[in-house]
C-alpha cells in the first residue's frame, strides 16, 4: 500500500481543517471547544452566548468535574483544545486547567477579549506553551471598538496583545462584523500585522445571543458584506507569507446545510457540561456530568442524522429568525 | 527526525490523522502512512526510520523504502516533520 497523506483518496496529498474533517471514521474528536464559563466583564452587543457581568450559569461545572472532563478529553487523545467563554481568564483554575492540558501534550488555544493579559499572566501563558492566544478587536479605533464591546476598553486589548508577543506568545485576531464597524476591516487587519498576529479571523455576525437584542444595530447590508468580503479578498494576498486571514463567506443556512453532510471532528462544550452539536444550533448531544466522552462522541455522530436536526435547518431557509433561540436546548 | 511542534498524531482504524493546530489542517493517513509516522514520533533518523518500514512492510516488487522516502520528504515540505 501506498503511504499517503491525504482527506480523499486518490493521489493528492491534500488537507482539511479540524472544522471541516469529518467525524464519521474517528475514535474522538479531534477538537472540542469549552466554554469553561459564561461570566465575563464585558457585555459585548453582538455575544451569542448572551456573556456578561453576573452571567456565569448557576450549574457550571465545579472543580472536581472540570479536571475529571480534562481528564477524559486527554486520556481520550483529543489533540486540540480551546478555552473560551464568556471570558476564560475569570475562570477560578484556569492557569491549572492549561497546566493540566499542556502538561499532557494537549495543544490548547485561548479565546479572550483580552482585558486580562498583563505582563504576568502573559509570561504565564508563554510559559506554559499555549499554541495560540486568540484575542477579539472587533475594531482598528477606540471609537468603533468601545461601542461593540461594552465596558471593553481598545487601548486595554491593544495593550494586552502587545505583551503577549513581548512574552513570545503567538497571537490570533478575530473580528466580528457590524454596519459600524465593518469600513475598518482593512484597517483592522493591518493592525493585526503590525501587532505580530500570525492569523486573523472573521465571517458573518450571527443573529443569536445579545445580537437579538440589538440587530437594528448591528446587521450589515448586503452592499456592506460584498465590500467587506472584497477587501478581505485583497488584504489575503497582501499578507500572503505573512499572516494568514481567514474568512467565511458562507451564511448560516449554507454553512448548517454543508455540516449535516459533513460533521465536524468538533465539539463544543458548555460552562455545565452539556455539549451541543454546534453553536449555531440548539441541540444538546451530551452531559458530562452523566456521560463519558465515548458515549458522548457516539451520540454527538448520531445526532447528525437526527431528523429534528435536518429539520431545524431547512426550516432556517424560511425562518432565519429560528437562530433567535439558540439557548433554548433541545436535548437529543 | 521528529513530529514539528504544532503537529499532532493519532492512529485510528483507517491508519491514523496528523493534526497540524497552528494552521489547524487536518491530514488523513492510510494504514502504513500512518505505521511511518508512528516510527517518527520517537525522533530517530530518517535511515532508521527506513530500516524499520522496510522490515515490517518489504514485499516482493514492492519499493517501500523509496516510498517512505518520498512520503516523509512530503510531511517534511509541509513542516508536519521536522529534523
Amino acid at each position: 500500500m501506498t503511504p499517503r497523506a491525504s482527506d480523499q483518496p486518490g493521489p493528492e496529498t491534500q488537507a482539511s481543517t479540524a472544522a471541516a474533517t469529518e467525524s464519521a471514521d474517528l475514535r474522538a474528536p479531534l477538537y472540542v471547544a469549552w466554554q469553561v464559563t459564561n461570566e465575563c466583564n464585558l457585555a459585548c452587543l453582538h455575544c451569542i452566548e448572551e456573556s456578561g457581568p453576573g452571567k456565569a450559569f448557576r450549574d457550571e461545572l465545579n472543580d472536581a468535574e472540570v479536571f475529571g472532563v480534562l481528564e477524559q478529553l486527554m486520556d481520550g487523545d483529543v489533540p486540540y483544545l480551546s478555552f473560551s467563554g464568556g471570558e476564560p481568564m475569570l475562570h477560578g483554575k484556569f492557569f491549572e486547567m492549561i497546566e493540566y492540558v499542556c502538561g499532557r501534550g494537549g495543544q490548547l488555544k485561548i479565546e479572550t477579549n483580552g482585558h486580562y493579559l498583563t505582563h504576568e499572566n502573559c509570561a504565564r501563558l508563554a510559559q506554559l506553551e499555549v499554541k495560540a492566544v486568540q484575542v477579539s478587536l472587533d475594531g482598528a479605533s477606540r471609537e468603533t471598538f468601545n461601542r461593540m464591546r461594552v465596558r471593553g476598553d481598545f487601548d486595554c486589548t491593544i495593550e494586552g496583545i502587545k505583551r503577549l508577543r513581548e512574552a513570545g506568545v503567538p497571537v490570533e485576531i478575530n473580528f466580528s462584523p457590524t454596519r459600524f464597524n465593518m469600513h475598518e476591516i482593512g484597517a483592522a487587519v493591518d493592525l493585526a500585522n503590525e501587532l505580530g498576529a500570525y492569523s486573523f479571523y472573521t465571517g458573518k455576525t450571527m443573529y443569536t445571543g445579545n445580537a437579538v437584542k440589538t440587530w437594528k444595530l448591528l446587521a450589515p447590508t448586503d452592499d456592506q458584506y460584498s465590500t467587506f468580503f472584497a477587501t478581505l479578498h485583497t488584504k489575503t494576498d497582501e499578507y500572503r507569507g505573512r499572516m494568514r486571514v481567514y474568512f467565511h463567506e458562507m451564511g448560516l443556512l449554507e454553512e448548517l446545510r454543508y455540516r449535516l453532510r459533513h460533521p465536524a471532528a468538533l465539539l463544543i462544550v458548555l460552562p455545565n457540561g452539556l455539549v451541543k452539536l454546534l453553536n449555531a444550533l440548539p441541540f444538546v448531544c451530551g452531559d458530562f456530568r452523566r456521560q463519558p466522552l465515548s458515549e458522548i462522541w457516539a451520540n454527538f455522530r448520531r445526532g447528525w442524522e437526527d431528523p429534528r436536526v435536518t429539520s431545524f435547518v431547512e426550516d432556517l431557509a424560511v425562518d432565519s429568525g429560528k437562530t433567535s433561540g439558540l439557548h433554548k436546548w433541545v436535548y437529543l | 527526525m521528529k513530529l514539528a511542534k504544532y503537529t499532532k498524531f493519532r492512529e485510528e482504524k483507517f491508519g491514523g490523522v496528523l493534526f497540524e493546530t497552528r494552521s489547524e489542517k487536518v491530514y488523513s493517513l492510510n494504514a502504513s502512512a500512518a505505521a511511518i509516522v508512528r516510527e517518527a514520533v520517537p525522533g530517530i533518523g530518517e535511515d532508521e526510520i527506513i530500516e524499520r518500514v522496510t522490515r515490517r512492510f518489504s514485499s516482493p516488487g514492492n519499493d517501500i523504502a523509496s516510498e517512505a522516502r518520498l512520503f516523509l520528504a512530503d510531511l517534511r515540505q509541509k513542516g508536519l516533520l521536522e529534523d
